[in-house]
Formats: C-alpha cells, sequence, structure tokens
C-alpha cells in the first residue's frame, strides 16, 4: 500500500510567486506556508528575479511549476531545457518538479499554450515513456497536472480521468490535481467533476491547484483571474476528504491583486478542510491587515486568454 | 482507427496558428496533407460539445494563440507599442509570430527577431518609406526596438551584482607606463547602442510626459550613442557621443586602450591635446559607474 501523497510533505497553503508581489515579500515576508514559481521565469534568469527567488528559497518551501515541458508533445524532450530544470531544483531545493498533462508545440515550435492530447493508448503509451525518462533524468520528485482543456477528439477511447490514473500507475509518477481545471474542463466537455475527482488515485495525488475562471455561459475559460467560485470549493472539499490533504496552492495570473488579496484567498482552503486541517509550520511573520488592501480586488470581468501569461518587466532607470 | 498522435498534433498546431483562423486552417494545404476534411466535417476530428460546435471549441485555441502572443510581443516593446498604437503595432506583430513563431520553451525570446523583422520588412518608397538610403520612420521603429530589446536583455542577463569592480582608485594606481598596452574589460552587461534616432532620448521624455500626464512627440532623426549597463539589479542608461561609443566598442572588441583611443581619436572632432584630456575623464567617468570589471 502506498503512503498519502506517495509520501511527500503536506506543505501547507501556498501561492504562486509573481513579480508583482516580489516586493511585498521580501519587505514583510507574510506568514504563506510555501511558493509556487514558473519554472521557465527563472531557469535563464540572471537578473532580479533570480536573486529574489533565492531569497525567498532561503525562507519557504519551494515547488517548480512548469509550462513548457511539453510532455505529450511528438518532439523529442529537450534535456537542455530539462538540464535547466534539474539545475535550478537543486539551487533551489524545490520540494517536487511539476508540469501539464499536454503538449505545447511540435516541429520544434512552442504555442506557449497547454494543448489537449487525444486520450488514447497511443498517447498513453508515450507519455508514459517520456515521463519516465525525465523522472530518470530530473532525480526529483515529478509530478503531472490535469489542465484545462477546451476540445475533445474523437480518437479518444479513454475518459480523462482513466488516463490520468493509468499514467500516474504505469509511470509511477505523482498527481497534481487542479481542482478548478477539474471543474472547467467537465463543464466544456460535459463530464462530472465528482466522478473525475472520486476516480482518480488518491494516494498519488501531491498536490492541489486552485483558481479562478472565466464564465462565457457557453464554456469557461481558465484565466487565472479571479476568485474561486464555490463549486470549486467545494470540489476542493470531496478532493481534501478523499486525499486526507495535500499541499495546497493558489495561481492568480492576470488582474493580480495586492499580495494579501491572494494569500487570504487560499486561506479560505481552511474552511473545507473538515478533520484533514495539515500541520502548518509557525508564521515566518504577521502580515498586514487584508483589509486595507481588498480595495485592489479585481475587476469581475475575466480575460479571454486562459494560462499564465509569464513577462516581467525590467526595471530601468 | 485512430490516426497517429503525430498527424493529430500536426494537424491541430497548422489550424490554430494559421493567421486566416479555424475555417482558413482547416482548408489549408498543410492541414488537408496532415486530415483531408470536406468543409463542415471538422467533427471528424474534434467532438462537439452541448453547447459549442467542433469549430467554435477548436476557435478558443486558435483565439488564445494570437491573443497570448501578441500581448507578450506587447508587453517585449511596451513604449514602441504606445508610440504605434495598440492597432498598428499588433498588425506589426501579428506579421512577425508568421516569420518568426516561437522556437523557445520561454517567452523571454519571443521578441529576440523583432527589430530584424522590422528592418526586413520596412517598406520602400513607394510604400510610403523614405527613399533608398535615407533615414525616415521605419528606423525609429527599428531602434525603438532595439533599445527596448536590450533593456530587456541586460535586465535579466548576466550582471555583476556581489562582484568587485575596477574602482577608479584602481585605475588610477595601475602602472602608467602599461596602460597602452592593457587591456580593460568591460563588464558582461554593457551594451552599446548607435541608432538612428534619439530613441534613449525618447525613451526618457515617454516616461516624463507620462508622469505628466502627456504624450512625448516622435523626434527628428538625429544619430544617437548610448551605453546600457545594470547595477544592484536596475538597468543603467547611458547617453555618450560617438568618440566614447566608439571607445567603448573597441574596448568591448578586446582591443588595447591604445588601440581604443585610436578609434576614438579617429571620429572626434577635437585636437590631440584636448582629446586626452577628455579620455581622462571619461576612463574616470566609465570606471566609476561599473563599465569594468578589472584591468590587465
Amino acid at each position: 500500500m502506498r503512503p498519502p501523497r506517495l509520501g511527500h510533505d503536506n506543505l501547507g497553503l501556498g501561492v504562486g510567486l509573481r513579480s508583482v508581489h516580489f516586493e511585498h515579500i521580501l519587505t514583510h515576508q507574510p506568514a504563506v506556508d510555501w511558493f509556487e514559481i514558473i519554472s521557465e521565469n527563472y531557469i535563464d534568469s540572471q537578473g532580479r528575479p533570480r536573486y529574489v527567488l533565492q531569497q525567498i528559497a532561503e525562507r519557504y518551501p519551494v515547488v517548480m511549476h512548469g509550462v513548457s515541458l511539453s510532455i505529450g508533445s511528438t518532439d523529442p524532450l529537450d534535456f537542455e531545457y530539462l538540464g535547466k530544470l534539474k539545475r535550478l531544483a537543486k539551487e533551489v531545493k524545490a520540494q517536487w518538479i511539476s508540469d501539464h498533462i499536454c503538449w505545447t508545440g511540435v516541429l520544434g515550435r512552442n504555442t506557449h499554450d497547454l494543448l489537449p492530447v487525444p486520450f488514447t493508448e497511443q498517447t498513453l503509451r508515450h507519455v508514459v515513456e517520456r515521463v519516465r525518462t525525465l523522472q530518470d533524468f530530473l532525480e526529483r520528485p515529478f509530478v503531472l497536472e490535469n489542465p484545462s482543456s477546451y476540445v475533445t477528439f474523437q480518437d479518444s477511447t479513454l475518459d480523462e480521468w482513466e488516463f490520468v490514473t493509468r499514467m500516474a500507475e504505469e509511470a509511477d509518477c505523482g498527481l497534481l490535481l487542479d481542482v478548478n481545471n477539474v471543474y472547467v474542463s467537465s463543464f466544456n466537455h460535459d463530464m462530472d467533476p465528482d466522478r473525475f475527482i472520486r476516480s482518480l488515485p488518491h494516494e498519488r495525488i501531491v498536490q492541489f491547484h486552485l483558481a479562478g475562471h472565466s464564465n462565457y455561459t457557453t464554456h469557461l475559460i481558465d484565466t487565472h483571474d479571479n476568485h474561486v467560485i464555490d463549486p470549486v470549493w467545494e470540489l476542493y472539499r470531496t478532493a481534501h476528504e478523499l486525499t486526507g490533504g495535500v499541499s495546497t496552492l493558489l495561481e492568480w495570473d492576470a488582474n493580480i491583486p495586492p499580495f494579501p488579496v491572494v494569500h487570504d484567498e487560499v486561506l479560505k482552503a481552511k474552511q473545507f478542510m473538515g478533520k484533514h486541517l495539515p500541520a502548518i509550520p509557525q508564521p515566518v511573520a504577521s502580515e498586514a491587515s487584508p483589509e486595507l488592501v481588498m480595495a485592489g480586488t479585481p475587476e469581475m470581468v475575466g480575460s479571454s486568454v486562459p494560462h499564465p501569461l509569464h513577462h516581467i518587466q525590467p526595471e530601468v532607470e | 482507427m485512430s490516426r497517429s498522435l503525430d498527424t493529430v498534433q500536426q494537424w491541430f498546431q497548422a489550424v490554430v496558428t494559421h493567421p486566416d483562423g479555424v475555417e482558413g486552417g482547416v482548408e489549408s494545404d498543410e492541414a488537408q496533407a496532415l486530415i483531408r476534411l470536406p468543409r463542415g466535417e471538422l467533427e471528424a476530428v474534434i467532438r462537439r460539445s452541448r453547447n459549442l460546435t467542433a469549430a467554435e471549441r477548436i476557435g478558443i485555441y486558435a483565439n488564445a494563440y494570437y491573443a497570448r502572443l501578441l500581448e507578450c510581443v506587447g508587453e517585449c516593446f511596451p513604449m514602441l507599442k504606445a508610440a504605434l498604437g495598440e492597432e498598428v503595432f499588433s498588425g506589426f506583430a501579428f506579421d512577425y509570430l508568421q516569420r518568426y513563431p516561437s522556437r523557445s520553451y520561454t517567452l523571454d525570446r519571443l521578441g529576440e527577431n523583432f527589430a530584424r523583422f522590422l528592418d526586413e520588412t520596412r517598406p520602400g518608397s513607394e510604400d510610403g518609406g523614405p527613399p533608398p538610403g535615407e533615414v525616415g520612420w521605419p528606423d525609429f521603429l527599428i531602434d525603438l526596438a532595439s533599445l527596448e530589446w536590450v533593456l530587456a536583455k541586460v535586465f535579466d542577463g548576466p550582471g555583476t551584482e556581489g562582484q568587485t569592480l575596477l574602482t577608479p582608485e584602481a585605475l588610477q594606481a595601475f602602472p602608467a607606463e602599461r596602460f597602452a598596452e592593457a587591456r580593460l574589460h568591460p563588464v558582461p552587461c554593457l551594451r552599446l547602442l548607435a541608432t538612428r534616432y534619439p530613441v534613449n532620448a525618447y525613451f526618457t521624455a515617454v516616461r516624463k510626459a507620462e508622469e505628466e500626464g502627456e504624450e512625448a512627440p516622435i523626434p527628428d532623426p538625429a544619430p544617437e550613442y548610448t551605453a546600457i549597463t545594470r547595477r544592484e539589479f536596475i538597468v543603467r542608461r547611458y547617453s555618450i557621443s560617438l568618440p566614447q561609443h566608439a571607445l567603448l566598442a573597441a574596448l568591448q572588441s578586446g582591443a588595447t586602450v591604445a588601440a581604443a583611443i585610436e578609434a576614438a581619436a579617429a571620429v572626434s572632432d577635437l585636437d590631440d591635446d584636448a582629446l586626452a584630456a577628455e579620455l581622462r575623464s571619461w576612463f574616470h567617468l566609465f570606471t566609476a559607474e561599473g563599465f569594468f570589471q578589472a584591468i590587465e
């Protein structure tokens, strides 16, 4: 029998590190349990972003979350990129490395989107083999996330949860369950999100993602630009119960409000944990009252562009 | 019998990145060569949902592809985007993404060929550009794109934070008899720009105008030379003269101090004595500003 979370720590309630919050975090050292970084923002950086990350990694647990691995692509794995991931993971003592069950481009191109794969036996074999290869290379825990998607393929012969489960079992990797993505994809594909979550191998779930999305009535888009909606919190309650609690991370990538608002959003997770409250480390320091910054709450209108953009504006005198 | 994964992926990419949208993408030669689909039969590949057709669903990816990358190109060149206006800039960026689609794992390289693209596609005089050999508005766009790209690269590229740099005192103490044949090693973040339009001055003017809620006018062409470096993770810009540019460029290429001075003299209007006096102050200034790592 496998241990919960494949034996990895429950890091508590974390926040996705975004450059607009650098100053706040360095100045106030907020009592957030851990940070997740977008790996591609830092693997090449030799300037301030990397310097800030080094300081944050000295104080907080860090997890690396990528958007360019392209594990489902039929292009070869990019070992230059993987080498950079591996070096940064060592430098920041990353608890684990994650990316998405998707592909981002073929024929050498990168669309910088998380594109869906057909859920077939052929895709499964392809992805499993590549996960095994990169796990051997990375020598660090690796977990894969279910992305939000907007199409399904006629060729698919497996349900998404079946694909995810078999992939994790056969490749022996962990899962990052994005609860919001389950909700978004289930709405878009006329699936039952509760069934999706109940069908996964819960002991393999190492991390949760939470985020807001945009509702276009006929479909949902994963814009990460707003508060988590109540039905997603209810799914989180279910997922928390089924797993016994795992590291939980809030993503906010557009119309980003001040840090305390983002932090408060993930702290709402405590209301949905029931008896499985994690043993969260003591706060590093207290932070400013969130009431002071609620004026910065973003508009309710979402951007139509899914997936986090990651560009850090240069500081120029 | 399902299609091979590589066929599906190449087809999907051809469709969602096609400049004419999903319909144009599906009907394109590239997509048809991969998956032959008669018009209106997209649902042979993509399932419809309760609310959306197959075309509407894959259209979400097609719309997002250009929306996302146009936004990113705009973030790389905010001042150029503001100068051109959203619509005109997006037109350039849209064409750019056709010619130079991203081939990197990082969006940080998305704009690396933009200035080159603007140069490659500069309009001739018959299309509203300047007569051949003359400086005109396309050069302003190219120069401003070059400046913004350099600023971004210097910001996140190699720097000298935490390292010991050459100080004016150490330069002063260097044996005078060895100075001419010595080599000054510029810091890795030092970049030099020679532009046909004063885009660095424009950069400053735009910032000032923004503070005052105004718009800075597009400048007239005039040669401008700029040194750009980074200290304490902040990018610093220096307006320099042509001889200073020649001096620093020569030092950057590995020339001796004597050879670099010759390069400066070749483009200077000053007589030897006046130039010698200027050079002393230039070396002091550039050293004090952290342009050099060492002398040997």
